[in-house]
Order: structure tokens, then C-alpha cells, then sequence
């Protein structure tokens, strides 16, 4: 955290933001970037390695050049050494003034000779003149060896000593005079090699620190600035998740990588894009749909508003029609003929099943608008069986079937819309009567969980199985030759189903063709004051 | 025993005409009104023995002028049966909350409506 802290305070207050921005700018990949910053370091290594070569093979051609100075050094001291021989060999030559010191100068000229022919093969061009007379010296000297030596054969010494040795000693002196020259100037060079050699080892030092100290840094820097120009655009591709996630599909990423980052954001701002397009459409369908939905409910509602009016409007007139031929029937206009009675009571049939029909498209119209309430009440399970039982009666007497009912002596108080339950158990007595031809009609209760089972069962001529989930949709008997010859409007069962739901109920059908039906309807034994009732919109 | 006056309040004409001629062979003195406030108006000058009031009025429902004449301490005593033609779960409620005596549903048979006369006006 604190380190990114310093990344990101470099970014923003040192060029080296403007260096991030560039790298990312390259088009090149991620690869290429990563493999060129590792050949720009080992370049450096390998530039700074070269360098430190070159220092090591000029330092030790600096040594070897050392080396032979000091070698030179040594052959001219043996030069003055041979010449010091030589001189005090001339001295004993000249006082024992036998043959055999000469022989012994001749032999340290030859050493002389040979020291200093390796030192002229050996030496360096410029100091070839010094060993030239150097050589001329010892030449004259030995033309002195062999006047001394022709003197000493001669005996012919005495007066030639003083003259000889003076000679000698003059020679002696300039050789040694010259040697010292040649030791002085290689010394003096010894000392500016010397000085050269460690000039180039501390040049060498200071490089080859210089070097590593670039060569880390700028692998720190190629390491800080590649990082950070992915690190960059991972950053904002991080914050531009967020957005998107969020919901706002007008979020772009704006990054100036050319690379892999650079093809990823462009991928992610068209993502973007097109969710944003998806999103439009998506909300647009939405907000179309809703409209749709107003105007289907706004339809849906005057078509329930329309059929309402519509069944009041009918049933006024319907029930005018009805007071007119029931009094006509019981004699209230005076006595019927008999070739009208027929007549009469057909208009009062259809009269009333137009009554029915119209009651229950009111029923239905007033669910499917959600406008139907139940009007909970404590009610007795007996009483409400018995009425039902006592309204249907004269019904099955007079089609000669048994009608029984079978309810437990135990049951408490129940509670709930008590004039709908009489509806639906009317309807389906209703039904098992008009559909049972011989035999009987029970009803039956049973308590189980506080939930009450209603049971309606027949010995009538039963519902194919294929027909028996159908029963329960609107405007369906199982044919419509079954509507005309047994009456009824096809919608009982529809609307008892749409109650026994609102009462948190279910109804449901067994059967078998020929042998009879059983119909059962559970509710709770007491329905609450809020009912969830999902099947239609609750719009009022 | 004086006669018995029956005030019906009711804005179908067909539908007076049948109470109308149901009471046509009784001993009671029928008084019809086609509106709320004509029926509350009929109602405090007669002084009716019973009240046939119709839901749906124009001017004034019919659980509203229920209300008025249950209000006034010249009509209160005298009881109101409420018709509807709404065979709905609430009018009953409503009907009773208004202060109705009984509560008749349409459709209604005519013997229905003589029978209830009969409960509160015995002939």
C-alpha cells in the first residue's frame, strides 16, 4: 500500500508519468516491451563488461612494458657492474702487469658487450643513440685495454700508467655517466607507467561502478514504467467493472496502451456499448410493456365495469319479466287457460335461467376485475349443510333419490363468507342431483388440521378422466348436449373453484363413467381477514 | 282496525307496478315515490306504517335516505325493508348498518315480497 503510494506520487509529480504513457503508447505487445527492456539492461552489462576487457588488456600491456623497464634497469646495472670489473681488473692489470688481468678485462667487455646488446635488442627506439655511445665509450675504452695491454707486452709501462689510467677513468666516467642517463630515463618512465596503471585501474573502478549503477537503475526504471503502464489500465479496467456492474453503461475506459491492455479496453468499451444498447432496448421493451399492461388493465377493467352495468342493466327488466309471470302463474290477473300454462311456466324457466346466467357473468366479471370480496362471518358448518340440504330437497324427492348428510356432532364455529359456500355447495348438490338419474346424493364433512372437507358425491353417470380436469373451466359441461338436457350455466363450477381459492381453499374432482362422481372442496375452518388471493389482479 | 299504509320507493316503473298490483287485492293503502328525496319527503309528511325502499335511486340511494329517516324522531319507528338488486355480500351489512328492519334481495319472488308485508303488517 505504501509502496503503491510512491508508485502512483512518482506517476504523477515526476516525467516519469509522461515515460509510463509513452511506453503504453507503443504498439507493441506486452512481450515485446518486457524482452526489449531485458536486451536494453544486458546491453549495458555487456557494454560495461567490454569496457572493463579493454581496461584489463591495456593495464597489463602497461605491466609487461613495466616489467621489461625493470628488466633494462637490471641489465644496465650489470653494465656498471662489468664496467666496475673492468676498471678494477685495468688497476690490477696495470700494477701486477701480467697478461692474465688483461684476459679478465676482455672477458667482462664480452659480458659487457652481450648485457648491453640485450639491452639495445630489448631497448625502446629512442634510447638506441644512448646505447650507440655507450658502446662507442666501451669501444674507446677497450682502445685503451689494448694500449694497456701492448704497453704490459712491450714492458714499455712506466711513464704510460698515469696517462693510461686517466684515460681509462675518462672513458670509464662518460660510460658510467651514460648509463646512469639510460637507468634515470627508464626509471623516470617506469614512474609515468606506474602512474598510467593506476590512473586506469581507478578510471576502470569509477566506469565499472558507473556502469552498474545504470544498469540497476534502468532496470528498476524499465521495471517501474512497464509495470505501471499495465498496471495503469488494469486500474481503470477495474474501476470501469465497478460502473458497468453498477449499471452505468456509460462508462468508458480511456488508456493510451497500444498493447494487449489497449486491444482489452477497446473490447471492454464496446462490452459497454453494447450493454448499454441491450440495456436501452431491454428498458424501452420494458416501458412499452407496462404501457401495454395499463392498457390491458385499463381494458381489462372497463370490460369487467362494462359487464357489470351490463348484468344490473339486464337483470332490472329480467326481474320485472319474472314478478309479471309469476303472479300471471299464481292467478293474480285472473285464471290462466289451460293451453297457456305450458307456455307461461317455459318463459318462467328461461326467465330464470337468463337470471342465472347473468348472476353468475357478474360473479365471474367481479373476480376477474379483483373486485370480489368475501364477507367473513362466523357461521354454523351444520346450519349452512342444512339449508343447502333443505332448499334442494324438494329436488331430489321428486327425481326419487336418497339425499343424505353426514356431519360430525363435534364441530366448532367456523368462519368465513358463508353466502359463497352456500353458493358453491349449492352448485355442486345442484349438479349432483341434476346429473344422477338413480341412486343418491350425500354431502359429507370432515375436520382434519382446522381445514373443513366438504364431500358432494353422486351415483350419477361420472366424467371421462379426460373431461375431469376441465370441469372447472368456464362455460364447460361435459358437452353441450349435457347443458340443454340438464340446464345450468356452465360457469357453477368456474365460480365455486375462483371462491373456495379466495377462501384459501382448493376443490377437486374424482370420477368414475357410470358408476359416479365425488366432488371435494377443503378451507380453512377459519379464513383470516387478509386473504392472499393470487389468481386475478388485485386493481381495486 | 284503520288501514295500513305501505310506502314503496322505487324508480322502476314496472317494478312498482308489480307491487302495485300485488297489494291491489289487500286492505293496504299504497303511496309510491320515484326518487330518495321524494320517498325521505313522502315519508316525514305520511308517516307510513312500513317502508319497501329500492337501493339504486336516483337523487339519494336508498341506504342514505334509510339513514335520514332513521335519524328524524318522526320516522324512526317505522321499519324499513331494504331491496337490492345486488344478491351481494356487503348490502346486507350495509342494509343493516343503515338501520334497514329487513333486507330483501333481488329478483325477489312476488309471494317473497307479500310475506315479508305480512311479517311486519299482519292483515
Amino acid at each position: 500500500m505504501k509502496l503503491e503510494h510512491v508508485g502512483t506520487v512518482v506517476l504523477t509529480r515526476t516525467p516519469i508519468g509522461a515515460l509510463v504513457r509513452w511506453v503504453a503508447g507503443i504498439r507493441a505487445s506486452l512481450h515485446t516491451k518486457l524482452v526489449g527492456a531485458f536486451l536494453v539492461v544486458t546491453l549495458l552489462f555487456i557494454a560495461m563488461g567490454a569496457f572493463s576487457v579493454r581496461t584489463i588488456l591495456q593495464t597489463s600491456d602497461q605491466t609487461r612494458q613495466l616489467e621489461q623497464a625493470h628488466e633494462r634497469v637490471a641489465w644496465s646495472q650489470q653494465i656498471e657492474v662489468a664496467m666496475a670489473h673492468q676498471m678494477h681488473y685495468a688497476g690490477l692489470a696495470l700494477l701486477s702487469q701480467d697478461e692474465a688481468s688483461i684476459a679478465r678485462i676482455l672477458r667482462e667487455n664480452n659480458r659487457f658487450n652481450e648485457t648491453l646488446a640485450k639491452l639495445d635488442a630489448a631497448g625502446l627506439p629512442e634510447q638506441h643513440d644512448l646505447v650507440e655511445q655507450i658502446r662507442a665509450g666501451q669501444d674507446e675504452a677497450m682502445v685503451v685495454v689494448a694500449d694497456m695491454a701492448n704497453a704490459i707486452r712491450d714492458r714499455n709501462l712506466g711513464g704510460f700508467i698515469r696517462e693510461l689510467l686517466g684515460r681509462q677513468e675518462r672513458v670509464e666516467g662518460q660510460i658510467a655517466e651514460r648509463v646512469a642517463l639510460l637507468v634515470e630515463r627508464e626509471q623516470a618512465r617506469m614512474v609515468s607507467l606506474r602512474a598510467s596503471i593506476a590512473n586506469a585501474h581507478r578510471a576502470s573502478l569509477v566506469t565499472t561502478a558507473t556502469f552498474a549503477i545504470a544498469a540497476v537503475a534502468l532496470a528498476w526504471l524499465c521495471g517501474f514504467v512497464i509495470s505501471w503502464s499495465f498496471i495503469e489500465p488494469v486500474r481503470q479496467a477495474q474501476s470501469f467493472m465497478v460502473r458497468v456492474g453498477g449499471g452505468d453503461f456509460s462508462a468508458r475506459i480511456q488508456v493510451y496502451n497500444r498493447d494487449e491492455f489497449g486491444a482489452l479496453a477497446k473490447r471492454m468499451n464496446d462490452m459497454s456499448e453494447e450493454l448499454g444498447r441491450l440495456d436501452r432496448i431491454q428498458r424501452d421493451a420494458a416501458a412499452e410493456l407496462a404501457r401495454l399492461n395499463a392498457r390491458l388493465e385499463q381494458a381489462s377493467s372497463a370490460k369487467s365495469d362494462f359487464l357489470a352495468s351490463m348484468s344490473h342493466e339486464l337483470r332490472t327488466p329480467l326481474n320485472a319479466i319474472l314478478g309479471f309471470t309469476e303472479m300471471m302463474v299464481e292467478g293474480l290477473y285472473g285464471p290462466v287457460p289451460e293451453e297457456l300454462k305450458e307456455p307461461l311456466d317455459d318463459v318462467q324457466a328461461n326467465a330464470k335461467h337468463l337470471l342465472r346466467l347473468i348472476n353468475d357473468v357478474l360473479d365471474l366479471a367481479k373476480i376477474e376485475a379483483g373486485r370480489m370480496e368475501l364477507a367473513l362471518h362466523e357461521y354454523s358448518v351444520p346450519e349452512l349443510v342444512g339449508s343447502v340440504r333443505a332448499a334442494l330437497r324438494a329436488l331430489a324427492v321428486e327425481k326419487g333419490l336418497e339425499f343424505g348428510t353426514d356431519i360430525p356432532g363435534d364441530l366448532p364455529p367456523a368462519r368465513g363468507d358463508d353466502g359463497r359456500l352456500t353458493q358453491c355447495l349449492m352448485n355442486l348438490a345442484g349438479n349432483a342431483i341434476k346429473f344422477t338419474s338413480r341412486g343418491r346424493v350425500d354431502i359429507g364433512v370432515a375436520l382434519e388440521d382446522a381445514r373443513l372437507t366438504f364431500r358432494v358425491s353422486d351415483t350419477g353417470i361420472g366424467i371421462p378422466p379426460e373431461e375431469l380436469q376441465n370441469v372447472f373451466a368456464e362455460f364447460r359441461q361435459v358437452n353441450a348436449t349435457v347443458t340443454r338436457q340438464f340446464g345450468g350455466t356452465g360457469l357453477g363450477l368456474s365460480i365455486s373453484k375462483k371462491f373456495i381459492e379466495m377462501h384459501g381453499g382448493r376443490i377437486w374432482a374424482e370420477s368414475r363413467v357410470g358408476e359416479g362422481s365425488t366432488f371435494f372442496f377443503t378451507i380453512p375452518l377459519r379464513v383470516g381477514e387478509q386473504i392472499e388471493w393470487s389468481s386475478a389482479p388485485s386493481s381495486s | 282496525m284503520e288501514q295500513r299504509t305501505i310506502l314503496l320507493i322505487e324508480d322502476n316503473e314496472y317494478n312498482r307496478k308489480i307491487v302495485r298490483r300485488l297489494l291491489s287485492r289487500s286492505s293496504y293503502r299504497l303511496l309510491e315515490a320515484v326518487d330518495g328525496e321524494a320517498g325521505v319527503a313522502a315519508a316525514l309528511e305520511e308517516r307510513p306504517d312500513l317502508i319497501l325502499m329500492d337501493v339504486q335511486l336516483p337523487k339519494m340511494s336508498g341506504l342514505d335516505a334509510t339513514r335520514l329517516l332513521r335519524a328524524d324522531t318522526r320516522t324512526k319507528d317505522i321499519p324499513i325493508v331494504v331491496i337490492t338488486s345486488f344478491a351481494l355480500s356487503g348490502d346486507r351489512e350495509g342494509a343493516a348498518e343503515a338501520g334497514a328492519a329487513a333486507y330483501l334481495a333481488k329478483p325477489y319472488s312476488p309471494a317473497e315480497l307479500l310475506a315479508l308485508v305480512h311479517r311486519f303488517l299482519p292483515e
